[in-house]
């Protein structure tokens, strides 16, 4: 893309003169002024390719007609759009571009939105042609993809958009001049991350979604603005309906922090809403089976017996787990109804599993809990440091703002990841890393302090650290120095060049960036790792530097609500410690009743109550910690000794399948509300259909509660909630299209300098202890794939079309050495249970490793051991040495 | 014959010439390197060049020393030079003589052009067709380097110039320079859109110069006899210097023909090729390959120069001079080289790859006798349409024959079409299937 | 300006320090117990990476070496170029089917590449195609029925002055007449090679009288 400057220059299209600065592309510039320059290869977000020809326009002085969308503006262009010379050309290229198109419109699902269809409506274009029309063999493309090559007018958008955009590689031009058509590699169906974006960027019809193939004509269409749920990137998604029916989902581009792009969840994973499985009617437990009971019937049996539990044990006898997938306004009525209604302060989500470890971290050392940057400033960055992030995978429209930075914006890449950098069939960050740190994610927090290590003995060191908070510059000198290079080169296999290279590069930067993702976030060191990274922010004075911050990923969509709302135990809304007590007054005072004052339990302390005894009832929304979390922690024993399991869900999952009254809750995409992505923009979720069944979204089942319990919560609608939440909380009293970040707090960090470091600085840096693997083993780490997210996803026709099963994924290395081939079938064993599986061999999985779909692992998650993070509580169970055998 | 001095051709007309480098270096080889590097400083062998008038043989006719001059000054890192030897222009085989034959002529050219633009490689971006060339110049290349006259440290001077043999894998549109980088670049070969130019964003984004074959192979003599010698040749002051002529077609003697710019048509095929095979009159000649639009016998004396070719209509390009006789046809002739554009035609821009179907069709309609009337216009509107509105020259080259020859010879295309509506052969067009 | 996107992302080829380092280790051979074709042209191949600061411009020249193993270039080929490469499939078949030398199926031993163009055409080239045809009993783009030779026809190969001509493999044959045909066809099948390919190419070749002059 010509790169604009700060210079602005002035142009006159059409008689109209605009200021923009030097080097805007003509077309852009025209469209300021409205003028629309017609085209079919320009694409904002694309390199100019200048194949189409379509926007040709006159410009003054120069002899021949020149392209608008690769033409850079410069001072006193005069630019004409509308002459008969500039309309027979655009007259004339669309005459050409028909001459092969076939004119099959009645049966081209483009019909309606085709950029071909309504340039030739405009220019009235039709062509001289009369001869043979050229004709492509039709071959079968994807499950999901369809491909039409006779309709394409070879303007290689999708070409480009999966090269320049998603770094996947995936589609070629194949053969030249009229012959040339779109294909994938080999004899087999297309391979690759299926984001979708060939069919949202194509101008005509010839790469189509399968899923919604002749299902509609645009104009049929009931169309509904909001956020996706997979993923904590909070991506803006256009749900298409007819009816009760989900027909297609699409993003724009230039809307929502994913400008338009989508990955595959976003894009194919849609059906999961009008899944035939899904919950339709209230469930009571009688004689030991759950029965279909009317609304009245299960709220007054709840009611009831909460009331009696309550009465016989108190309010702490009852807890709450809900998940980060709910809305900010159901997330914030389920604390309050269960520390009003109920009074109990035993409440947590699934920000638990790990997105708390970051927020812990980020509070202690610069006194927020939101990100102090946002995806613009990972665009902007000079170097970003990603952590534990598998982006591509887990968090994959944050990973194009890094793809972006990389590709475009040549921003420096550090990678902690264990990543083998190879290409196949998905993007990889690690190709574009320019310092890749390729680790075992169990080894992640090695190479973060190899970092602070060159650092320190670099001296990158911030200058005048040492003498304002000189007993934080020793003591972290010091333990630094207990780590010896050699031991980290053992523990990490890097030499340490390479950290001093990188730590160079960082700290020579003027903008850094620190993304840490899930396999750090929900590891045994999630919140230490996350503590380091920070010193390594502050030592090298980044921390509160514009444009520079710490930026931990959240994995399900409203993670970062779900801390914000106060849905865990140790937070109030506003995520504010639960023992503050001016806080605990505002609230009170807001809420007009008093707060229970126990400590409040986190969600595995509430499982070991109930396995006590002590615990008695149990509220859970959306989550299903029997099939999530291993064996070690009983939670399906502890479940079953409650008196009382309320789940509100959308599907029976192995958790609600033990409960007493089951309650069918609405999906995202038959509620309004707001979430909170991953860097705390918060974003109106709206309905795209009815909710299914008898189906209610989960903050109405609270207020019925509430009522019953004699604490009314009564809301007319959400938006009645979000008022509250407003009114209570400080970052949401203005939602507005960018996000402010907060700052970082220097009180807080000045704490932090003086004594915050203390208190688990030793058990941060300190010597490594290696522990071996013993032979036949491999390290199995339970990972997100791309195709999927949670469970819901895989009640999702597209995404299991796919990806239907979940696969062990193991290095073709591993693969020679345990001799099995691509979907043999493997035994697994540890110390706590064993599975079986099958293989799939990719090459980016690092030798001795096995990654494990967790959305598939109900089976898997049983082999590994539970630790438990003595301050953030967050239970870790990813990784674990299993040994494996090949089965028949 | 020559009634003048050979230059380029010169020392493969020596009996027993093999073009090895004792050969070479026996006719005064690589003196121009050894005179020239450490000697005389980069800057002032460009001057030399610019001086000398020496314009490009590859087909526009860019002056030589402008081009490298357009490199930017202070960039730091590398440059590359890029050989063109992709000769596809069909009547163009002159480049094939001069590899084949000499090649160290070429690369003695190939690092004097290094030497002056700052480049430490130079890439011989070779037509994959050209299988012996490439071998040819592979095996001059390993005597050079032997000799010290390529690889690092040339001759002691302590400069290093690296030369790779390139071979392309079929495809005409390779031979235009930022195809040809794309390909060198391991992709398809398509046209980039200019600006930037390779003088500053060329082969992996760096400076870069792309240079024809016989282009480079003229430096040495530039070198060694002086600018003044060679702009004296020939059409000063535009077109200084000889040119190798191919020419091809029905003439007595169809081959290479080393002239200085400015003979005229007739000279050269009457004269040096021997005139016309048969006792059939001329009928029409192509003075500068494909590319170029068709003369007629009127333009005989036109002189062989960029501005008196161009002035009749036509343009010198890459010196492929292809002669028809009386008989043959013209609408039969612009139909083969449109086949070739057509085949030809890299598919990036719409006009001229969905032209180039459109206008063959209608061509084979048209001399299959099923042509209409309104043909005609078709055409020459689709030819218009097409020029000047693609990325590369490529979509200029293709209407050349069809806009040349519906010019000069349009009653063949009328009589074709009578033919066809006399036999009553007009029936409607089938619409295209979808 | 415009400039993103065109090395960036690309492994230069100095990062891959021998070959032996380089993943050659690939998606599953179709034939396995066959030396894959990187590891039996590993020299070659490290010759030809050593030329290039970015490693995709060494894709043609390996699919060269590829053709030249087989006759053609296949699947898993290509696949293991785009390895070597840091490419991925799709981009190598995309560049490999941009040109018209490579082959994706196999062809026959001779590949007999007629050009008709307009200048041989002039001089005719059509007549020589007719007679190959008819000789062979295959019309272009076949192969003749013992895999010995196989039939296209092509377009310009910088032969114009000496025109009538065809490729043989890697071999011109220029002025071509019945006669010469003949003796071509029957060399090839006889002894694999013909004298009569044309040699370091200079036409008009000199007359004694003028040699020297
Ligand atoms: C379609 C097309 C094909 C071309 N083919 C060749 C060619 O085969 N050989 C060549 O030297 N130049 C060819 N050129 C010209 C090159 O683009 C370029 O101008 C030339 O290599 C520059 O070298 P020169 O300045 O020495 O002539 C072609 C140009 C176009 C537009
Ligand atoms: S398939 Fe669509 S986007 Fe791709 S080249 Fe063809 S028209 Fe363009
Ligand atoms: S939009 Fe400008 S050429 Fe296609």
């Amino acid at each position: 893309m010509p790169e604009t400057t700060s210079q602005m220059v002035r142009i006159t299209i059409d008689g109209m003169t605009v200021h923009v600065p030097k080097g805007t592309l003509v077309i852009e510039a025209a469209r300021r002024v409205g003028v629309m320059i017609p085209h079919f290869c320009y694409h904002p977000k694309l390199k100019p390719d200048a194949n189409c020809r379509m926007c040709l326009v006159e410009i003054e002085k120069v002899p021949k007609l020149q392209t608008a969308c690769s033409t850079p503006a410069d001072e006193g262009m005069n630019i004409r759009t509308a002459t008969t010379v500039v309309d027979d050309a655009h007259k004339s290229v669309l005459e050409f571009i028909l001459a092969n198109h076939p004119l099959d419109c009645p049966v081209c699902d483009q019909g309606g939105k085709c950029d071909l269809q309504d340039f030739s409506h405009q220019y009235t274009a039709t062509s001289r042609f009369v001869e043979t029309k050229r004709i492509f063999q039709k071959e079968y493309f994807s499950p999901l993809i369809e491909t039409q090559m006779n309709r394409c007018v070879q303007c290689l958008r999708c070409v480009r958009y999966c090269d320049e955009v998603m770094d996947v590689k995936a589609l070629a031009p194949v053969g030249r001049g009229t012959m040339t058509e779109i294909k994938h590699f080999g004899s087999h169906p297309l391979d690759c991350e299926f984001c979708g974006g060939c069919v949202q960027i194509c101008p005509v019809g010839a790469i189509t979604s399968r899923l919604s193939m002749y299902e509609y004509r645009p104009w049929m269409l009931k169309r509904a603005e909001t956020i996706c749920g997979y993923c904590g990137d909070g991506c803006q998604i256009t749900v298409q309906t007819k009816g009760q029916e989900l027909i297609e989902v699409n993003s724009a581009h230039g809307a929502g922090r994913n400008n338009g792009d989508l990955c595959a969840r976003g894009f194919f994973g849609f059906h999961a809403a009008s899944d035939p499985q899904r919950l339709t009617h209230p469930l009571i437990r009688r004689d030991g089976r759950l029965m279909q009971a009317t609304w009245e019937e299960a709220l007054e049996y709840v009611a009831g017996r909460v009331g009696e539990i309550k009465a016989a044990y108190g309010g702490q006898s009852v807890g709450g787990l809900i998940s980060g997938r709910c809305t900010n306004e159901e997330l914030y009525l389920f604390q309050k109804f269960l520390r009003i209604a109920v009074g109990t302060n035993h409440i947590d989500s699934s920000a638990r599993y790990g997105h708390v470890n970051g927020l812990q971290a980020m509070r202690l050392v610069q006194g927020t809990h939101r990100w102090t940057v946002t995806f613009d400033d990972i665009l902007d960055a000079d170097v970003l440091i990603l952590v534990g992030t598998n982006i591509t995978e887990t968090n994959p429209i944050t990973g194009l703002k890094v793809k972006e930075a990389v590709k475009k914006r040549r921003a420096t890449l550090i990678t902690i990841e264990s990543l083998e950098p190879v290409v196949d069939t998905m993007s990889n960050i690690a190709n574009l890393s320019h310092h890749h740190f390729r680790i075992p994610t169990s080894d992640t927090h090695h190479a973060i302090v190899g970092l602070v290590k060159a650092v320190l003995e670099q001296k990158l060191t911030q200058p005048d650290l040492a003498q304002r908070h000189p007993t934080y510059f020793n003591a972290m000198t010091s333990a630094l120095q207990q780590i010896s290079w050699q031991e980290l080169q053992a523990a990490t296999g890097i030499e340490p060049e390479a950290y001093v290279r990188a730590a160079k590069a960082a700290a020579g930067a003027r903008r850094v960036v620190i993304v840490a993702g899930q396999l750090l976030l929900r590891s045994e060191q999630g919140y230490s790792g996350c503590l380091t990274l920070l010193d390594l922010l502050l030592l090298t004075g980044k921390l509160d530097e514009p444009g520079c911050g710490f930026a931990p990923l959240a994995e399900e969509n409203n993670d970062q609500g779900a801390v914000e709302m106060g849905t865990v135990t140790e937070f109030l809304p506003g995520a504010q410690p639960i023992t503050s007590g001016t806080e605990r007054e505002r609230i009170a005072k807001q809420w007009k009743s008093e707060l229970p004052t126990d400590k409040g339990a986190s969600l595995i302390e509430m499982l070991e109550q109930a396995r006590a005894g002590s615990l008695k009832a149990m509220f859970i929304v959306g989550e299903n910690p029997v099939g999530s979390l291993p064996a070690a922690i009983h939670a399906e024993a502890s479940l079953r000794n409650l008196d009382l399991l309320v789940c509100q869900e959308l599907f029976l999952t192995e958790t609600a399948a033990l409960a007493h009254v089951v309650l069918p809750a609405a999906s995202s995409l038959e509620k309004h509300g707001t979430f909170t992505n991953t860097e705390g923009h918060v974003q109106a979720v709206r309905p795209s259909i009815e909710p299914v069944g008898e189906s209610r979204p989960d903050w109405e089942i609270f207020s019925a509660l509430s009522i019953l319990l004699n604490s009314p919560m009564e809301y007319a609608e959400s938006k009645e909630i979000l008022k509250e939440i407003r009114s209570l909380i400080p970052g949401y009293s203005s939602l507005g299209p960018t996000p402010l970040p907060p700052k970082v707090d220097r009180s807080a960090v000045d704490r932090y300098l003086t004594d915050g470091y203390q208190h688990d600085l030793a058990t941060r840096y300190h010597p490594i202890s290696r522990v071996s693997r013993p032979d036949g083993t491999v390290r199995l780490e339970l990972t997100q794939s791309l195709f999927h997210s949670g469970k819901l996803s895989t009640r999702s026709k597209g995404l299991l079309q796919v990806e239907g099963s979940g696969r062990l994924r193991i290095s073709p290395s591993d693969a020679a050495r345990f001799a099995l081939s691509e979907g043999d079938r493997v035994r697994l064993s540890s110390t706590s249970g064993e599975m079986t599986t099958e293989v799939k061999i990719m090459e980016r999985v690092p030798q001795g490793t096995a990654w494990f779909p967790y959305h598939f692992g109900q089976a898997a998650v049983q082999l590994f051991e539970c630790a438990i993070d003595p301050i953030t509580h967050v239970p870790s169970f990813r990784t674990a040495t299993v040994s494996m055998m090949k089965v028949a | 014959m020559p009634k003048h001095e050979l230059i380029l051709l010169k020392n493969m007309m020596q009996p027993g010439y093999t073009g090895s480098l004792t050969d070479y270096e026996k006719t005064g080889g690589y003196q121009a390197l050894r005179n020239t590097l450490g000697k005389i400083a980069p800057a002032d062998v460009t001057t030399i060049v610019r001086k000398s008038g020496l314009r490009g043989r590859g087909g526009a006719g860019f002056p030589t020393g402008v081009k490298w001059g357009f490199l930017p000054k202070d960039y730091q890192g590398p440059r590359y030079l890029c050989c063109n030897a992709d000769e596809s222009e069909p009547g163009t085989f002159k480049d094939r003589q001069l590899m084949e034959r000499d090649p160290h002529q070429v690369l003695e050219g190939i690092v004097l052009a290094c030497y002056a633009i700052g480049s430490e490689t130079a890439y011989i971006y070779i037509r994959g067709e050209m299988v012996l060339g490439s071998k040819i110049l592979e095996q001059a290349i390993g005597e050079a380097r032997v000799a010290g006259y390529i690889g690092k440290n040339i001759l002691g001077t302590g400069i290093n110039v690296d030369v790779w043999v390139h071979r392309g894998a079929g495809a005409y549109i390779c031979g235009e320079e930022t195809a040809l980088l794309e390909s060198l670049e391991g992709k398809r070969g398509l046209p980039r859109i200019k600006p930037p130019f390779p003088a500053t964003h060329g082969l992996y984004n760096k400076p870069t110069v792309v240079n024809n074959v016989e282009t480079l192979a003229n430096l040495p003599h530039i070198i060694t006899r002086g600018p003044e010698w060679f702009a004296a040749i020939g059409s000063p002051p535009k077109s200084t210097g000889t040119r190798v002529f191919c020419v091809s077609g029905h003439v007595k003697r169809p081959g290479n023909y080393e002239v200085p710019m400015g003979m005229t048509v007739r000279e050269l095929v009457y004269e040096y090729a021997g005139g016309m095979r048969s006792d059939k009159p001329m009928k029409a000649f192509i003075p500068g390959g494909a590319s170029a639009p068709f003369l007629t016998p009127a333009h005989l004396d036109v002189k062989l120069d960029f501005e008196h070719v161009a002035a009749a209509g036509s343009m010198l390009g890459s010196g492929g001079v292809t002669v028809m006789e009386e008989g043959t046809s013209m609408v039969w002739a612009a139909l083969r080289l449109m086949e070739f554009f057509y085949h030809e035609s890299c598919g990036k821009c719409s006009p001229c790859r969905e032209g180039s179907s459109w206008l063959v069709q209608t061509m084979r309609r048209i001399l299959a006798k099923r042509g209409r009337m309104e043909d005609l216009e078709t055409l020459l509107d689709l030819c218009k349409n097409i020029a000047g509105r693609t990325v590369c020259a490529f979509g200029d080259a293709e209407v050349a024959p069809i806009q040349s020859t519906l010019k000069h010879w349009r009653q063949e295309y009328v009589d074709l079409i009578n033919e066809a509506e006399a036999a009553n052969l007009i029936r409607p067009e089938p619409v295209g299937k979808p | 300006m415009w400039s993103w996107g065109s090395v960036i992302g690309e492994t230069r080829a100095a990062d891959i320090r021998s070959l032996a380092a380089c993943p050659l280790r690939t998606y599953q051979h179709q034939d396995c117990g066959r030396m894959t074709f990187l590891e039996k042209y590993k020299d070659e191949i490290a010759d030809i990476l050593s030329r290039y600061p970015v490693m995709r411009s060494a894709l043609i020249p390996l699919l060269y070496v590829a053709q030249r193993d087989q006759g053609y270039v296949t699947e898993s080929a290509m696949q293991e170029i785009a390895q070597l490469l840091r490419l991925t499939p799709p981009q190598v078949y995309e560049t490999i089917t941009f040109y018209t030398m490579f082959n994706l199926k196999p062809v026959g031993k001779f590949h007999i590449q007629v050009c008709k163009s307009l200048m041989c055409a002039l001089v005719g080239s059509d007549t020589v195609i007719e007679w190959i045809k008819v000789k062979l009993g295959i019309a272009s783009g076949e192969s003749t029925a013992d895999g010995l030779f196989s039939l296209s026809v092509v377009e310009c190969l910088a032969a114009c002055g000496t025109g009538p001509m065809m490729q043989i493999n890697e071999d011109y044959y220029e002025q071509l007449t019945e006669g010469k045909l003949d003796r071509i066809l029957a060399d090839l099948r006889s002894t694999g090679t013909s004298p009569l390919k044309s040699g370091p190419f200079m036409w008009p070749e000199p007359a004694p009288s003028e040699r020297g002059a």
